[in-house]
This record gives C-alpha cells, sequence and structure tokens, in this order.
C-alpha cells in the first residue's frame, strides 16, 4: 500500500524534475548530453507514475517489468537515433 | 509419500494488479502505439533537422509546461480520490474527482489555445513534416485525454451514487487508463518541446 505521504512526495518530484528538464533545456548547449538527460528525467518520472500513481510498485513482477521496460527502451531507442 | 505443501513467499502474498486485467493489456497496446509514433517522430528529424528545429522553435514551450504540471496535477488527485473511496470517504473522493477534471480541463484550454495560436499564424497540419507529425501525435494524445474526461466524470457519478463499496475495481482501471494517458505526455513533452 503507498501512503498520501509518498504520493505527494512523488508529485513534488515530478514537478521538480519537470521544471529541472526546462531549466537544462536553456543551460546545457551540448545536444548529446542535453538528449541524455532530458530522457533520463523522462525514465525518472515514469518510474514515479508506475510505481506511485499506478501502484505497480506492489503489483505482479511482471507487470511492473513490463511497464518499466516500455519507458526504458523507447527513450533509449529515441537516444540512439538522436546520437547516430 | 512426500507431503508437498505449496510455499508461498510472505512478499508475494498482497500482490495484486490494480484493475482489470484487461484495461492493463489494452494500456500496453496504446504504449505500443505511442512508442511507435515516437520513434517515427525522431527518426523523421533526423531527414530533416532544420525543419524540425524551425518547427519547434515556433511552439510555446510555457504553454507545454503548463499542461505537464496540469497532467501531473491531476493524475495525482485522482491517486488521492482512489485512496478517499477506499476507506470510505466518497464525498471527498467526488471533490479530488473534480478537481482532477478541472486540472484536465487546464490542459484541454491550453491546448486548444496553442492549436489557435498556430492556426492564426496560417500554420495547419498540412504545413510540412514537422507539423503533420505534431498535429497528429498531440491530437492522438487530445483525443485520449478527451476520454480520460469522460472516464473521469462517470467515475465521479458513480462514487456519488454510492458506488464502489464493495469493488473498486472500476476505479482503479479507470485511475490506470488516466495515468496512462499522463506517461505519454511525459515522453511526448521533452521530445516535442525541448530536445
Amino acid at each position: 500500500m503507498i501512503t498520501i505521504k509518498k504520493i505527494t512526495l512523488s508529485w513534488l518530484l515530478l514537478i521538480s524534475l519537470t521544471l529541472v528538464s526546462i531549466l537544462i533545456s536553456s543551460v546545457i548547449d551540448e545536444p548529446r548530453l542535453l538528449t541524455f538527460i532530458a530522457l533520463f528525467i523522462v525514465f525518472l518520472k515514469a518510474q514515479q507514475i508506475i510505481d506511485n500513481f499506478m501502484e505497480l510498485k506492489h503489483a505482479p513482477r511482471k507487470w511492473r517489468f513490463i511497464l518499466l521496460s516500455y519507458i526504458f527502451i523507447t527513450p533509449c531507442i529515441i537516444f540512439l537515433i538522436y546520437i547516430i | 509419500m512426500a507431503n508437498l505443501s505449496l510455499v508461498v513467499s510472505p512478499k508475494s502474498i498482497n500482490k495484486r494488479l490494480p484493475g482489470d486485467l484487461a484495461m492493463w493489456f489494452f494500456i500496453l497496446a496504446e504504449l505500443t502505439v505511442f512508442s511507435l509514433f515516437f520513434i517515427a517522430f525522431a527518426v523523421t528529424e533526423q531527414f530533416n533537422v532544420e525543419m524540425f528545429i524551425a518547427g519547434k522553435s515556433m511552439l510555446h514551450t510555457f504553454a507545454g509546461l503548463i499542461n505537464t504540471l496540469a497532467l501531473i496535477t491531476s493524475s495525482f488527485l485522482v491517486v488521492l480520490s482512489l485512496k478517499s473511496v477506499s476507506v470510505g470517504k466518497s464525498q471527498q473522493s467526488v471533490y479530488l474527482l473534480i478537481l482532477s477534471i478541472l486540472a484536465a480541463c487546464v490542459y484541454m484550454a491550453t491546448k486548444l489555445w496553442e492549436y489557435n495560436q498556430l492556426f492564426v499564424m496560417g500554420i495547419d497540419i498540412e504545413t510540412n513534416t514537422f507539423f503533420t507529425l505534431y498535429f497528429l501525435i498531440t491530437g492522438f494524445h487530445f483525443l485520449h485525454v478527451l476520454l480520460g474526461i469522460v472516464i473521469l466524470i462517470c467515475i465521479a457519478v458513480n462514487v456519488k451514487n454510492g458506488g464502489y463499496k464493495e469493488s473498486i475495481t472500476g476505479f482503479e482501471a479507470g485511475a490506470s487508463y488516466w495515468h496512462m494517458v499522463d506517461l505519454v505526455w511525459i515522453i511526448l513533452f521533452p521530445l516535442i518541446y525541448i530536445l
């Protein structure tokens, strides 16, 4: 069972990471580094939603694994496309 | 004969998939479609770098930020609403769902304003490849938000009428769909507005 405190912290983290992603886009000039950090932030945010909002952290492991694999593989493919 | 007993790990006892199994297959199908859209967008960008840079510069990053915050907050409120109904606080659950729907409406209004700004500049889905993909992907997501709002309204009416007293599976399924819509936007936002 995910507690309300944990959900609230997760929400605050999601907002903070969103603001960080906007900030880095105006600070970092190197495209590859920007792409890597922005997509890493995507993974962190998506993991918060899957674990705490969808409550898959306490669901059967295979379902959590399947959802996490989507939000890991898709950004990885996008990153590879951008750096090639 | 050996006495075979079923050994159950304490960690696995309470592991349960929230909502309906069918909804999770639907969510996986939706994520697959959106992932293919995103990959297609990234690949097309590599063949039209200057066009995509020019196209992205015409978008409102601040509007994208508002949309992101609105969807994250809406998702958060749905989780709180689900928690409320699971402990029998139906009235509180309805209020939280209404707030969640309002947050979703902020997204809708901002997105429509963005579209209107582009239309005023004479830009539409046929302008170039970037805007074709932009309108297709964001428009497809917009329709999902619209469906999500309808689902949230149905859940709110159900809670108001005393539903989900015995089982919250239906609520969980609707909430999971809504979080999926949020999840898609989390990837869409940096891909189209930041990178």
